[in-house]
């Protein structure tokens, strides 16, 4: 039986390579100054993207939460030849787009724009102005700062938010991913124009950085961009290695009652790094756990079969130290404890057997929807953003497929079994749970 | 002949990466629209149906919605479910959306699987089977949504009010998704006769983009949507919005810390306009107060006067009824919504008094025709703007006009939309306030609080 499934599932992979399709070549180098570079060649349409990415997302904010998140978001704030305000119209009148945007890792600038001169070479040279010479201007600093605490003043009163901010917290306690990306208003408020200046200084370095070019440009002239873009930034050195966090050694029930009409729910512990041999089997069976939307059992069991909720999922977050593993879910507040219940239930059955049928037809869901996962230029640049972040192996998205084809029922539950400990989780409640507490 | 084959080849070589729609219908008059796109060995295949919250009557509002979640729950042969497992079986990623005007469902499958889908999504066109135990458990998980998309987000609520307020007679006065007290009370009768009535070929439009040939792609649909039996399709009646005469003006409070703001004004849509001229000057309105980073609104009221920490404005041109105009702002820290509500109003006065300048006109025509390449990097995206536009009576290629017919626009011509439509009579106010108290937080005790357990 199981001998038949594993030849279908390698027709399946048979049948993508008769259709000619084969996953994106990824070409890679330094650049003098010694930055990373990827490169993927899509000549079908004529644009480029450009994706420059630093080690410098919030687990680098010391005790300055928000300090990375600020200092990202201000670059396009001003430098010495242009305002933001020319900087802002600079890009919008060649058609450009560009970007922003930090996470606990990583802190990237993206640039989109045609490829046809004299457009692409002008939208270069301001991202690369952008990059390279911000001004960190004082009055932008001031404005962005104090938008910023409006936000995060509103966000305050979403039991979302408090809710995820309460699982990393409890999942990370004093580890720099710990709190939230954006700061919290209190260490916002201390923020200071010094620092950001510093920070910039510190982490937007060319060997702390990689450069991610897809789009219709050949090698030689992605080896000119990325040597004129990168190559404005001093070498600098990489970032230090961040600390391992802890895991809990024992669970840990968060419940905060809230004025809301549904119950904002977490549940998980630190899954794993970036790059881990067990990624593979942990994956594929979160795919089948609550990964893959409709035809995972987390759906069928919470809201198929029950009803309870309009969403739930479970994911791993690897990171370049352990990220999360965790399912998340809202409901009505009378059925909080039954969802948590439920989920609790999903997870141990299926931590102690799972199903060969399922189990085969979420290969195929992975398998068969492989090359969807990189069918356009914006999600190649995602994935060789990520390899190339993450130093993962250059083949990365051909080997997946093999490895997923390979793995057993018995491989993905002895992974889960290293690494999920239903007896040590974290569980968080955000709502008006209270009324139904008597179960 | 031999020349021929050459030259057809010659031109085949010349053909880019994507090609023009090709249009059809077939007997039982489904419309049939592909595009050819053969960067990746994928496909998306959407079907529309012309239905949605605007056809609604009063006291099954959101039923649309509601039909579109008992879509996955099972035919006269396929279980409930199973039709969802099948996709994801062949690595597909599929689901459905409802919007005013039309109700989608849509795959993303490799292409050797189009044959699959298809004869998926025909069988559900007519051979549902509505099944009341599977609809109160998707009735449940239809008010769990309603509760996490509205309910518990204040600023979604103000704009349900808002539109209610604005819109006094004419179908976008209700909520896509139903008020609450709707959803609790529809029938499966009420969904079977919904479905009978709206769900046929001859009101469905089929949406083919990625590695295919119109040829396969109409054999195809022939083959599984050919035998289904059309309808007799009654549109809805025209309840056309009634006159407005003077402000109105609608507050909320909620659990807010900072408040909210919007005002909208009603304008005809490129659907709806007898001028299609107003349509499009009015969608240069909005790019020019907030299509970009360095539009009005980002660069005099954000940064400049620093008025907002937020600002926008926003018009669905793509609109089977009048839409609204629609401006909206969050304060800046120490700023009282009366002065936000002013300088917004100072911006569409300026557009009336003051014609916009070429640069600015030059800036947006630049994005518009850059977003046009960068739109064709999504064989999804692609799918979307070409159902869109069907489904609300526009050309399907209607975006590769886009910019040609935003060109013909005058700087006249957006001051004259400005002064006919920007109108204190024609404004609707709806302003959300703090309503001072708290969310009750239980103060946490040490080590993250609540209880340990």
């Amino acid at each position: 039986m199981k001998a038949i499934m594993r030849v279908m599932t390698g027709l399946l992979l048979l049948a993508w390579l008769a259709t000619g399709w084969t996953a994106p070549k990824i070409e890679t180098w330094h650049t003098a100054n010694g930055a990373k570079v990827l490169y993927v060649h899509t000549p079908d349409l004529p644009m480029v993207d450009i994706e420059v990415t630093f080690d410098a997302g919030s687990a680098r904010d010391g005790k300055a939460w928000g300090l990375a998140a600020i200092t990202n978001a201000l670059l396009d704030a001003g430098t010495k030849g242009h305002d933001e305000n020319a900087i802002a119209e600079g890009f919008n009148a060649l058609g450009a787009q560009f970007g922003t945007s930090a996470d606990r890792d990583m802190a990237s600038l993206t640039l989109r724009t045609l490829a046809r001169q004299p457009i692409m070479d002008e939208a270069v040279a301001l991202f690369t102005e952008v990059l390279s010479q911000p001004a960190f201007p004082e009055g932008p600093f001031v404005r962005v700062k104090r938008n910023t605490l409006t936000a995060l003043k509103e966000e305050e009163m979403k039991p979302s938010t408090l809710a995820a901010r309460a699982f990393w917290k409890a999942l990370y306690g004093d580890h720099p991913y710990a709190h939230p990306v954006s700061g919290l208003p209190e260490t916002v408020k201390g923020l200071q124009l010094e620092q950001v200046r510093a920070f910039y200084k510190r982490y937007y370095v060319a060997k702390n950085g990689l450069i991610s070019i897809v789009g219709a440009v050949d090698r030689k002239q992605a080896e000119a961009l990325a040597e004129r873009i990168m190559g404005a930034l001093p070498a600098g050195k990489k970032a230090a290695p961040l600390p391992a966090p802890k895991p809990l050694d024992k669970a840990v029930d968060i419940e905060k009652p809230f004025q809301s009409t549904q119950t904002y729910y977490y549940l998980g512990q630190l899954g794993i790094k970036r790059g881990d041999a067990d990624y593979y089997a942990l994956f594929l069976g979160n795919h089948l756990l609550g990964g893959a939307g409709f035809g995972s059992l987390l759906m069928e069991e919470v809201r198929e079969k029950r009803g309870l909720v309009y969403s739930v999922y479970s994911y791993f977050l690897p990171l370049k130290q352990p990220g999360p593993w965790l399912v998340s879910l809202s409901t009505k507040n009378a059925t909080a404890y039954e969802a948590d219940k439920v989920v609790r239930q999903t997870l141990k059955a299926f931590m102690q057997h799972i199903d060969p049928d399922k189990l085969q037809a979420i290969k195929d869901n992975l398998l068969g929807g492989w090359p969807l996962r990189f069918d356009s230029n914006a999600k190649i640049l995602g994935y060789i953003n990520m390899i190339g972040f993450y130093d993962l192996p250059l083949d990365y998205l051909e080997r997946f497929p093999r490895e997923i084809e390979r793995l057993t029922a018995d491989d993905v539950l002895a992974a889960w079994r290293r690494h999920i400990h239903p007896d040590r989780l974290v569980k968080v409640m955000v709502g008006g749970f209270k009324a139904s507490k008597a179960q | 002949m031999k020349r021929l084959a050459f030259l057809l080849l010659f031109m085949l070589a010349l053909q880019p990466a994507w090609a023009k729609i090709y249009k059809t219908q077939l007997e039982n008059g489904l419309t049939v629209l592909v595009k050819p796109d053969h960067r990746a060995p994928v496909v998306a295949h959407m079907v529309w149906y012309r239905v949605g919250s605007n056809y609604e009557p009063n006291g099954i509002t959101g039923i649309s919605h509601m039909l579109e979640h008992m879509m996955f729950k099972g035919t006269e042969t396929l279980g409930p479910g199973e039709f969802s497992r099948r996709v994801s079986r062949m690595g597909g990623r599929e689901n459905a959306f409802t919007s005013r005007d039309y109700t989608a469902y849509f795959q993303i499958v490799g292409k050797q699987h189009l044959n699959d889908v298809m004869a998926l999504e025909a069988d559900r066109m007519r051979h549902l089977k509505l099944d009341d135990k599977e609809f109160q458990k998707e009735r449940q998980v239809v008010m769990e949504e309603r509760r996490w998309r509205v309910e518990d987000q204040p600023p979604a609520k103000l704009f349900e009010l808002f539109n209610a307020a604005a819109f006094v007679n004419s179908p976008p006065h209700h909520p896509v998704i139903g008020w609450m007290t709707d959803i609790e009370h529809y029938t499966i009768d009420d969904l079977r006769q919904w479905y009978q009535r709206w769900y046929a070929p001859n009101n469905a439009i089929l949406v083919v983009v990625g590695d295919v040939t119109p040829e396969q792609v109409v054999s195809l649909a022939k083959k599984h949507y050919g035998p289904l039996k059309p309808e007799t399709i009654v549109p809805p009646k025209p309840q056309k919005e009634i006159g407005q005469s003077g402000v109105r003006t609608m507050e909320m409070k909620g659990p807010v810390k900072v408040p909210q703001l919007l005002m909208g004004f009603h304008v005809p849509s490129l659907v709806t306009a007898k001028d299609k001229k107003e349509a499009w000057a009015l969608e240069l309105a909005a790019a020019i107060l907030d299509g970009d980073s360095s539009s009005r609104l980002s660069t005099e009221l954000v940064r400049g006067k620093q008025l907002a920490a937020a600002a926008g404005a926003g018009y669905n041109s793509i609109s089977k009824w009048d839409p609204l105009f629609v401006l909206e702002g969050t304060p800046a820290d120490g700023v009282s919504i009366e002065k936000l509500k002013q300088a917004l109003l100072e911006q569409v006065e300026r557009l009336k008094t003051t014609p916009v300048s070429e640069k600015e006109l030059a800036r947006v025509l630049a994005q518009v025709e850059a977003s046009r390449v960068y739109s064709k990097d999504s064989v999804m995206g692609q799918a979307m703007v070409m159902g869109i536009l069907s489904a609300v009576g526009l050309p399907p290629d209607l975006d590769e006009k886009w910019a040609d017919k935003l060109r013909a626009i005058t700087p006249a011509d957006i001051q004259a939309v400005a002064k006919k439509y920007f109108t204190q009579d024609n404004l609707t106010v709806g302003i959300l306030y703090p309503n001072g108290e708290a969310p009750k937080k239980a103060a946490m005790p040490a080590a993250m609080g609540g209880h340990l357990r």
